[in-house]
């Protein structure tokens, strides 16, 4: 019987090691990655809870079917979300149902970070509040938000976001920098009030 | 375990999945490097080609077709080869990206040594002699080749006696300056040379040899040598 305490000992390399050999283990790494990834999926979709759920359902899947395929050299963590990123990019090719505006879910650690950014302040010379932050980033591009999305609300570094979204670490770099400027653009452009 | 945890392994449970076996991922990414590879030796090959055609082509006999040596250039680069440079360096370039960490490396980082690694290769197979040889196989055996591989067929810029050019197969040796040609039209020369006559590179003067002939036409079928060199280089 899977023993739930012994599943957090372990890493979620070693976790991979034993769900091939007893897919119960798989169990562990679905129960650490359930909330991260929900959030995710619905912050970078624009589906339901329930449809997110079986998103997250058919990622878990796919994530199980290609075990074998998982490389030591990256984090778990990378290669579970670059899966769930071509999932959710493949369902919107699918369903084409794909939303012109990422929906972000309320987030405040996020509207702050943003708002408060020194360099952003510098760019547009003022700083923002949540809600003017979450306003503007519906007239941003995709692709900016993507990588502001996994830099800011998940937390990921360069490395990772090179490795989730498969581009190199220097376009990375480019595409939050620019990102940041065309936050900045938006701002000046269109002379947001609140 | 959670009730979405359950729902996940009932599902792998109930639908007997399995995770896909390690060999299989292994073949598919043996197979893409194959790819690659062979993408970066087709156009290193095609690189040699071009290589042998442009350096074995006679850029200085313009002058014998009334052209600017801008327009002799332009007529006279190989195309085809050309664009199955580029098609083949955009298949390395597709190929190594679609590696397992094809992505760290930026585009222009990947082209740039795609595009090295095809001028040293096609460099190694062109002192080979392989460009000269794939070029005549394609001659031999594609009938529109000439035609295509640049804007003029070599064979109809050697088929102008009266621009002084003439090219075609030595038939007999009729004395020592004296010799017959059949050039790629059917017609039988008289040829004549004379100790003033250059013969250039490793041409020689034998049964069979293909030849190029820059001189003047004297009568119908009798044309008189300046210059002598073999039908593949200068």
């Amino acid at each position: 019987m899977l023993d739930k305490n012994n599943c957090s000992e372990k890493t979620d390399e070693e976790l991979v090691a034993l769900a091939l050999k007893d897919q119960d283990f798989f169990a562990c790494l679905v129960e650490k990655y359930e909330p991260k990834l929900m959030r995710y999926v619905r912050r970078i979709s624009a589906a339901t809870q329930e449809d997110a759920e079986d998103l997250l359902q058919e990622i878990f899947v796919k994530v199980y079917r290609n075990l074998n395929d998982f490389d030591p050299d990256l984090k778990f963590s990378s290669w579970i979300y670059r899966i769930a990123h071509n999932q959710v990019i493949s369902h919107w090719r699918k369903t084409k149902v794909r939303p012109q505006v990422l929906k972000f879910e309320a987030d405040e650690d996020f509207l702050k970070f943003i708002a408060t950014d020194e360099n952003l302040a510098r760019d547009t010379e003022r700083k923002f509040s949540g809600e003017e932050v979450r306003k503007m980033l519906e007239n941003l591009d995709k692709k900016y938000k993507e990588v502001l999305v996994l830099k800011f609300l998940e937390g990921k570094d360069y490395k990772e976001i090179s490795d989730i979204l498969e581009k190199p670490l220097g376009t990375v770099a480019t595409l939050i920098n620019r990102a940041k400027k065309q936050f900045a653009k938006i701002v000046e452009e269109k002379n947001i009030k609140f | 375990m959670s009730k979405f945890c359950d729902k996940v392994l009932c599902k792998i449970k109930e639908e007997k999945i399995e995770p896909k076996p390690k060999w299989h991922f292994l073949l598919k990414d043996y197979f893409v490097w194959l790819a690659f590879a062979v993408s970066l030796i087709v156009g290193a090959l095609a690189f040699c080609v071009a290589l042998s055609i442009i350096l074995d082509n006679d850029w200085d006999i313009y002058r014998y077709l009334s052209l600017s040596p801008a327009k002799h250039i332009l007529l006279s680069l190989p195309y085809i080869w050309i664009f199955a440079i580029l098609l083949f360096l955009g298949l390395a370039l597709y190929n190594y990206k679609h590696t397992k960490s094809g992505y760290r490396s930026g585009t222009f980082v990947v082209l740039g040594l795609s595009v090295v690694g095809s001028v040293v290769l096609g460099s190694v197979f062109h002192s080979l002699g392989m460009g000269r040889k794939i070029d005549r196989i394609f001659s031999q055996n594609i009938p529109l080749y000439q035609n295509v591989h640049c804007c003029c067929n070599r064979k109809d810029i050697w088929t102008q006696p009266e621009k002084g050019l003439l090219g075609g197969r030595i038939l007999n040796i009729r004395k020592e300056d004296e010799f017959d040609i059949e050039d790629f039209g059917g017609i039988i020369w008289q040829i004549e040379k004379n100790n003033e006559t250059l013969i250039r590179g490793p041409v020689l003067i034998i049964e069979n040899e293909e030849v190029k002939l820059i001189g003047e036409k004297r009568t119908e079928k009798r044309f008189r040598a300046r210059e002598i060199r073999p039908w593949a280089g200068k």
